[in-house]
C-alpha cells in the first residue's frame, strides 16, 4: 500500500485545511493579523492536548464524554489550591492528578466491571457536574494569587507558552504511539481485543490506561485553560467534549477502533480550531457554533461511509 | 523423545463431561490427525492445549517436562501454536505487526524497533513461501495469506507443535496443495503437527497417525497406514454407516427456476446460465472462490444481479432483497451457520418462525399458537435434540442447529431450496440425517440447488452437477457420467492431477 | 426472582421511603403531578426502548424535543399559523429529525453512537442559532395550555398521551412481528438480514418513530411550561436512557421490555418529585439518577450472565 493511501485521511484534512486559509487569504485576511493567530493557537492549545487523550480513547474503540464536566472540576481544584496558597507547580500537579482520578472512575467501571463506555460516560458526564455544582453552589474562584495568571510568566510569555506546551504534550505522545510498545497496544486492543490478549496484551488495563490518561490530559487542559484568567468559572467545559470528539473523528480516527493517528488528530483541531473564527470574521454568529461543531462530525462520518470501503466489525 | 503427552485428562463443563481420561502423545516430526463427530471433544482438547482451558485432571508434558499452569501467553512460549480455520490477525494492523506482537517481550515502555519488525517479517514470509507485503494491512488479505502469516508468526515463535483446526476450510484446492507442502516441510524439521478436519480423504492423504475421539474418549490411534475410512467411520460413529447417500429416484417436473446470463460484477459472477426442475437435486461444485455461494447471493437477493434474469416458472423477476427472494420461494440456507445460519440468543420456536413471520401473522400482531405448532412439528420431524422449542438454539449441537436452519427455511413453503455446504462442520451421523432430509423435501416436488466442497457428497446427491469457474459455469455433468476426475478437471480449466 | 420484580420492589420501597421524608408526598395530586412532570420523558424513553433493542442508541432526542419546542414559537408567532398547524410543523420537524438520524444509521451504516452524538449537538445547535441563543416564545393560548397544565381532578391531561404511547409500544415491541424483527436485529443484524428481514427499513423505522415522539413531547413540554426556548429538553436524553436500562433493557441489543421501561420511568419520576418535596437540593437528584444508571447497567450485566448466553 502506497503512503499515499495509507495516509489519505490525513492528506485530505490537510487539503481541506489548506483550502480554508486560502480562502481565509483572500475574502477574510484581517484573520491573519498576529494577535488574532496568537489567540486561535491559545484557544486550541486546550482542545489539542485534550484531543491527543480522546484519540487514544476512541483507538481503542471507547469514547468518554464525560471530560467537560472533568475540565470543569480541575480547573476549579487548580484555582482552589493557588488559592489556599500553594505553589502553582502543586496546584497544577492536583489539576492532573484529578484529572487522573476521574479518569479512573471511568477506567474502573468500562474496564473492570465491563460496563459499555458511552453509557458510563454519559452517567459521570451529569454526575461530576452535578456534584461539582452542589459543592461550589456555583460561587466563582475569585481572589486568586497573582502567580496563577499565566503561571506567573505574565502575558507574552504565557501566550507562547501555552501553545508550545501543547504541541510538545502532542509530539510526546504521537512518538510513543508509534514507538513504545505501550502505544501499539492500544492500537491491538481497538483493533480486535480478543486477538490482542492472545499475542500477550492485556486489554483490560489498555483500556483503563487510556481512561486514565484521557483524564490527567483534560486535567492538563484544564489548566492551561484557567491559567490564562483571574477567576476559575465553575461551569467551563460545557460542550468541550463536543469539539473535542469532533476534532478526532475529522482527524480521520475511526469510531470502530484500531485505526487514526495523532497527526490527524492535530490536523483536526487546526482545521476547527481556524473554521470557527473563520465563520465569524465571515459575519457569522457565535450562537451557531454547537450547530457547525454537529454539522461537521455528521459530514466527516458520513464522508468516511462513503469513502472507504465500509468493513463491518463485530460488535464487541 | 515425546513432544506432547497428554495423560488421563478430563474436563466437564458444567456436568457435561467433555473429556474423559484422554491420553494422547505427538512425536516430533509427526503429523498426527484426530479425528471425531461433533461434540466429541476436539475442540475441547485444542483448548486445552492452547491454554484457553485448564483441565481438571491428567498431565500434560512438553518434551518431556510437566505443564504446572497453562494459560495462552505460557502454552505459545512453550511452543505450541494453534492455527484456527478463522486467522486470529489484528485487522487494522500491518502483516509485519501482527507478526511482531506476541513474539517481542517487555512492558509498555519498551522501545519498538519497526525496521527489525519489517525484516523479521519478510524472512518469515519468505520461510512460508508467502508472497505478501509486510507493510499491508491484515484485512485486506485473502484468507489463505492470513494463514500464511499465521503459520511464519509461529514459526517465528519457534513453535515445535502446531495446531491446526480444519485449515483447509476456506482454501481452494491449489492453496490447500500448497499448504500440505508446507505442513510436510515442517515434518522434515521435527516440528509436530496436531491435524483436526472433517476431511477424511485429506486426513489419509496427509497424517501419520489418526486418533478418533468419540463421546470425550480417546477409542483408538493407529498409524494412518494400517486403517481406512470405512473404519474410521466407525470408530467415529461406533457403528455401521451403510448407505452414505440415501438417495432414490424421485419424480422430475418442470423447471422451477431458470437462470439467463446472470452476471453481478461486485462479486464476479459472469454469464451464468441454467436450469433446476421440481424434484431434482441440482449439485454446484467447483473450488473455493469459483463462485458458487456468490451466485446463491445473487440468487437470493444479497447482492442482487447486474445483468441477466431470473425465471421462476416462466416469469421474469427481480430478486433485489432477501425478503423479495423468501416472497417468491427462494430459500437459502448459508455457510456461515452461526453467524447468517440461526441467531443463536433466541430460541428454536423463534428462529424457525423468522423467515415466515408472515404466516404466523394476523393484522400485524403474532400469533403465539400458530408459532409453537410450527416449530414442535419441525422439532419432530427433524428429530432436533433440544429441552423445549424455547431453549436457545446457541445451546445446541452443531447438526442440530443446522436442521433449526432448515426448519427455518422449509417454513416458508419454498419452491426452490439453496442449500450451501449444508453438512459442513456437523458429524456423521446427523450428516446422514440431513442428507435423508434433503432427498425428501426432492420428493415433496421442491427444487433443490446443492452447493457443496465435498465431492462424495455432490456425487451421491446430485441428479446434476453445475461445475463453476472463475465465476462462470465450466460444464454440467449428468449423474450417470459424472466423476471426481471430471468434475475436478472442468472445475481447474485444464488435466490436472488431484491433491496428493 | 426476575429482575423486573426487583425493579418493582425497588420502586414501593422508595414510595414508602419518600413518604415518610416527603411532604403531602403520599397524594393523588402528587401522583398526578409525577406524571406530569414524566409525560415528555416517558414519550422519549418509549420510543427509545425499540431502538436500544437493536442494539443501536439515540442521544438527540433531548435535543431534538428542543428544536421542535422552538419550531412550534416560530411557525405560532414569527409565522403566525395557527396553533394546530404550528404543532404539526413540530411534529413533522421531529420527523425530519428523526429522518436525518434514520438516513446516517440505516441508509449509511453509521454507528449510531456518532451519529446521534452529532445530531445531538446539531438539532441544539439549530435551536440555538434560530432563536439567537436568547429568544423566547411564550403567551399561548389557554386551550393548548390546558394539555400541559390542565385535567381532570388529579388525573393529568398528560397522561392519556403517555397511556395511549405505552399501550402502542408495547404491542409493537411484545405481540407484533415487528418487534420480533428488532430483536433479531438487535441480537444479530447479518442473521436477521439472511433471514429475509428488512433490517434497513426497520432500523429507519425505529429512529423516524423516535423523532416523531420527540415532536410531541415537545409539544407537551410546551404546553406545562407555557414558554418554548431552545434549552427545552436539557438533559432529558440522560434520564430516558436511564429509565429504559433502569427497565432491564440490554444496552447491546436484543432484549428488552417495555413494561421494564414504564417501571424504570416511575422510579425516575417518583425520585425527582421525592427529593423536591423532601426539600433535598436539585443537583441530587442528577447525581442519583447518573448513580442509578451505572447501578442498572451492572445488575444489566449480572442477570444476563445468568441467562447463561
Amino acid at each position: 500500500m502506497s503512503v499515499a493511501a495509507t495516509h489519505r485521511r490525513e492528506l485530505s484534512v490537510g487539503a481541506a485545511y489548506g483550502a480554508l486559509l486560502v480562502a481565509l487569504a483572500l475574502f477574510a485576511p484581517a484573520f491573519y493579523q498576529r494577535a488574532n493567530l496568537r489567540d486561535v493557537l491559545v484557544g486550541a492549545a486546550p482542545v489539542l492536548v485534550a484531543a491527543v487523550g480522546m484519540t487514544l480513547v476512541i483507538l481503542a474503540r471507547q469514547i468518554d464524554i464525560s471530560i467537560g464536566s472533568q475540565f470543569a472540576i480541575c480547573a476549579v481544584v487548580a484555582g482552589t489550591l493557588a488559592k489556599a496558597g500553594l505553589a502553582m507547580p502543586i496546584a497544577a500537579a492536583g489539576a492532573l492528578a484529578t484529572g487522573a482520578a476521574l479518569g479512573a472512575l471511568n477506567g474502573v467501571l468500562v474496564a473492570g466491571f465491563g460496563l459499555p463506555a458511552i453509557v458510563v460516560t454519559l452517567a459521570t458526564m451529569v454526575g461530576l457536574r452535578e456534584t461539582l455544582r452542589w459543592v461550589t453552589e456555583g460561587v466563582w474562584v475569585r481572589d486568586l494569587p497573582p502567580g496563577f495568571q499565566w503561571m506567573g510568566l505574565g502575558q507574552d510569555a504565557g501566550r507562547f507558552a501555552i501553545p508550545g506546551l501543547a504541541l510538545l504534550v502532542w509530539a510526546l505522545v504521537a512518538w510513543g504511539m508509534r514507538h513504545l510498545a505501550g502505544g501499539r497496544a492500544v492500537y491491538a486492543t481497538g483493533s480486535n481485543a480478543e486477538v490482542a490478549r492472545l499475542t500477550g496484551v492485556r486489554p483490560r488495563r489498555v483500556v483503563f490506561g487510556v481512561f486514565v490518561a484521557m483524564g490527567a490530559l483534560t486535567g492538563l487542559a484544564a489548566l492551561l485553560s484557567a491559567i490564562q484568567f483571574i477567576d476559575v468559572q465553575t461551569n467551563s467545559g460545557v460542550g468541550f467534549e463536543l469539539r473535542v470528539i469532533a476534532a478526532v473523528v475529522v482527524g480521520g480516527t475511526s469510531i470502530a477502533g484500531g485505526r487514526g493517528s495523532l497527526v490527524g488528530s492535530l490536523l483536526g483541531v487546526l482545521l476547527l480550531a481556524t473554521a470557527g473564527p473563520a465563520l465569524t470574521f465571515l459575519g457569522s454568529q457565535a450562537y451557531w457554533d454547537r450547530a457547525l461543531q454537529g454539522l461537521i462530525i455528521l459530514v466527516a462520518v458520513a464522508a468516511d461511509a462513503f469513502g472507504s470501503a465500509t468493513r463491518l466489525k463485530a460488535r464487541p | 523423545m515425546t513432544l506432547l503427552r497428554l495423560q488421563e485428562v478430563s474436563k466437564a463443563f458444567g456436568g457435561v463431561r467433555a473429556l474423559r481420561g484422554v491420553s494422547f502423545d505427538l512425536r516430533p516430526g509427526e503429523i498426527h490427525a484426530l479425528v471425531g463427530e461433533n461434540g466429541a471433544g476436539k475442540s475441547t482438547l485444542v483448548r486445552i492445549l492452547t491454554g484457553a482451558v485448564k483441565a481438571d485432571s491428567g498431565t500434560i508434558e512438553i518434551e518431556g517436562r510437566r505443564v504446572e499452569r497453562a494459560d495462552p501467553v505460557v502454552m505459545r512460549g512453550l511452543g505450541v501454536a494453534p492455527i484456527y480455520q478463522q486467522p486470529a490477525l489484528l485487522p487494522d494492523l500491518t502483516v509485519a505487526e501482527n507478526i511482531a506482537m506476541g513474539l517481542e517481550r517487555g512492558g509498555p515502555w519498551r522501545r519498538v524497533d519497526w525496521r527489525s519488525r519489517r525484516e523479521r517479517a519478510r524472512q518469515l514470509l519468505a520461510r512460508v513461501g508467502a508472497a505478501v507485503d509486510v507493510d499491508a494491512l491484515a484485512h485486506g488479505l485473502r484468507m489463505a495469506e492470513q494463514q500464511l502469516v499465521e503459520i511464519a508468526r509461529a514459526l517465528g515463535a519457534d513453535a515445535r507443535i502446531l495446531l491446526m483446526d480444519e485449515p483447509t476450510a476456506a482454501l481452494t484446492d491449489r492453496e490447500a496443495t500448497r499448504l500440505f507442502e508446507l505442513i510436510r516441510d515442517l515434518r522434515a524439521h521435527r516440528v509436530g503437527v496436531v491435524y483436526i478436519s472433517h476431511r477424511l480423504e485429506e486426513v489419509a492423504a496427509l497424517a501419520d497417525r489418526v486418533s478418533v475421539l468419540r463421546d470425550g474418549e480417546l477409542v483408538a490411534t493407529r498409524d494412518m497406514a494400517q486403517v481406512d475410512r470405512r473404519e474410521l467411520i466407525r470408530l467415529m460413529v461406533g457403528r455401521e454407516i451403510q448407505a452414505i447417500f440415501p438417495k432414490r429416484a424421485v419424480p422430475i417436473g418442470d423447471v422451477v427456476l431458470a437462470a439467463e446470463g446472470l452476471a453481478c460484477r461486485s462479486s464476479g459472477i459472469r454469464g451464468v446460465s441454467f436450469q433446476v426442475r421440481a424434484g431434482e437435486i441440482l449439485g454446484f461444485a467447483g473450488l473455493v472462490g469459483a463462485g458458487r455461494t456468490e451466485l446463491a447471493r445473487v440468487l437470493f437477493g444479497l447482492t442482487p444481479a447486474d445483468e441477466g434474469v431470473i425465471r421462476l416458472r416462466g416469469a421474469a423477476v427481480r430478486v433485489a432483497a432477501p425478503a423479495e427472494a423468501v416472497r417468491l420461494g427462494v430459500a437459502y440456507l448459508p455457510e456461515d451457520r452461526r453467524r447468517h445460519g440461526v441467531i443463536g440468543e433466541m430460541s428454536i420456536a423463534a428462529n424457525t418462525t423468522l423467515a415466515a413471520l408472515r404466516a404466523i401473522t394476523r393484522a400485524g400482531f403474532l400469533d403465539f399458537a400458530a408459532e409453537r405448532e410450527i416449530a414442535t412439528t419441525y422439532l419432530q420431524r427433524f428429530a432436533i435434540k433440544a429441552p423445549s422449542i424455547d431453549a436457545a438454539v446457541a445451546t445446541l449441537s452443531g447438526g442440530n442447529q443446522q436442521k433449526v436452519a432448515l426448519a427455518r427455511w422449509l417454513a416458508t413453503r419454498p419452491s426452490v431450496l439453496v442449500l450451501d455446504e449444508p453438512t459442513q462442520g456437523v458429524d456423521v451421523g446427523a450428516k446422514a440425517e440431513i442428507h435423508g432430509l434433503i432427498v425428501d423435501l426432492a420428493a415433496q416436488g421442491l427444487a433443490i440447488l446443492l452447493v457443496s466442497s465435498e465431492l462424495p457428497e455432490i456425487l451421491g446427491m446430485s441428479d446434476r452437477v453445475v461445475v463453476m469457474r472463475a465465476g462462470t459455469v465450466a460444464g454440467v455433468l449428468d449423474r450417470a457420467v459424472a466423476t471426481q476426475e471430471r468434475i475436478m478437471t472442468l472445475a481447474l480449466g485444464h488435466a490436472e492431477s488431484v491433491p496428493a | 426472582m426476575s429482575y423486573e420484580r426487583g425493579l418493582a420492589l425497588c420502586l414501593v420501597l422508595e414510595i414508602a421511603l419518600f413518604s415518610i421524608i416527603g411532604w403531602n408526598f403520599f397524594t393523588p395530586g402528587n401522583a398526578g403531578e409525577i406524571v406530569r412532570a414524566s409525560a415528555e420523558i416517558g414519550l422519549l424513553a418509549l420510543a427509545l426502548t425499540p431502538v436500544i433493542v437493536t442494539g443501536g442508541i439515540d442521544l438527540s432526542v433531548g435535543s431534538l424535543l428542543g428544536l421542535c419546542a422552538v419550531v412550534l414559537g416560530v411557525a405560532w408567532r414569527d409565522a403566525g399559523w395557527p396553533l394546530p398547524a404550528a404543532a404539526a410543523a413540530a411534529i413533522v420537524a421531529g420527523v425530519a429529525g428523526g429522518g436525518l438520524n434514520a438516513l446516517l444509521v440505516a441508509r449509511l451504516g453509521i454507528p449510531p453512537l456518532i451519529v446521534t452524538l452529532g445530531t445531538y449537538s446539531l438539532f441544539r445547535g439549530l435551536a440555538e442559532g434560530v432563536t439567537a441563543g436568547v429568544k423566547n416564545y411564550s403567551d399561548f393560548p389557554a386551550s393548548f395550555l390546558f394539555l400541559g397544565q390542565g385535567g381532570v381532578g388529579a388525573v393529568p391531561s398528560q397522561l392519556l398521551v403517555l397511556v395511549a404511547a405505552a399501550v402502542g409500544f408495547w404491542l409493537m415491541v411484545h405481540r407484533m412481528a415487528a418487534g420480533r424483527t428488532l430483536r433479531a436485529i438487535g441480537f444479530s443484524p447479518d442473521g436477521a438480514r439472511y433471514a429475509g428481514v428488512s433490517v434497513n427499513r426497520r432500523l429507519g423505522a425505529v429512529y423516524l418513530l423516535s423523532g416523531m415522539c420527540a415532536g410531541v413531547a415537545a409539544l407537551l413540554y410546551v404546553a406545562r411550561l407555557g414558554q418554548a426556548k431552545a434549552d427545552a429538553g436539557t438533559g432529558f436524553e440522560l434520564m430516558a436512557i436511564t429509565a429504559v436500562i433502569l427497565g432491564g433493557t440490554s444496552i447491546f441489543g436484543g432484549r428488552g421490555s417495555v413494561g421494564g421501561t414504564l417501571l424504570g420511568l416511575a422510579t425516575l419520576g417518583v425520585l425527582q418529585n421525592g427529593l423536591r418535596l423532601a426539600d433535598l437540593p436539585a443537583e441530587l437528584a442528577g447525581v442519583v439518577t447518573a448513580a442509578l444508571l451505572l447501578a442498572a447497567l451492572g445488575a444489566n450485566r449480572v442477570f444476563q450472565g445468568r441467562d447463561g448466553t
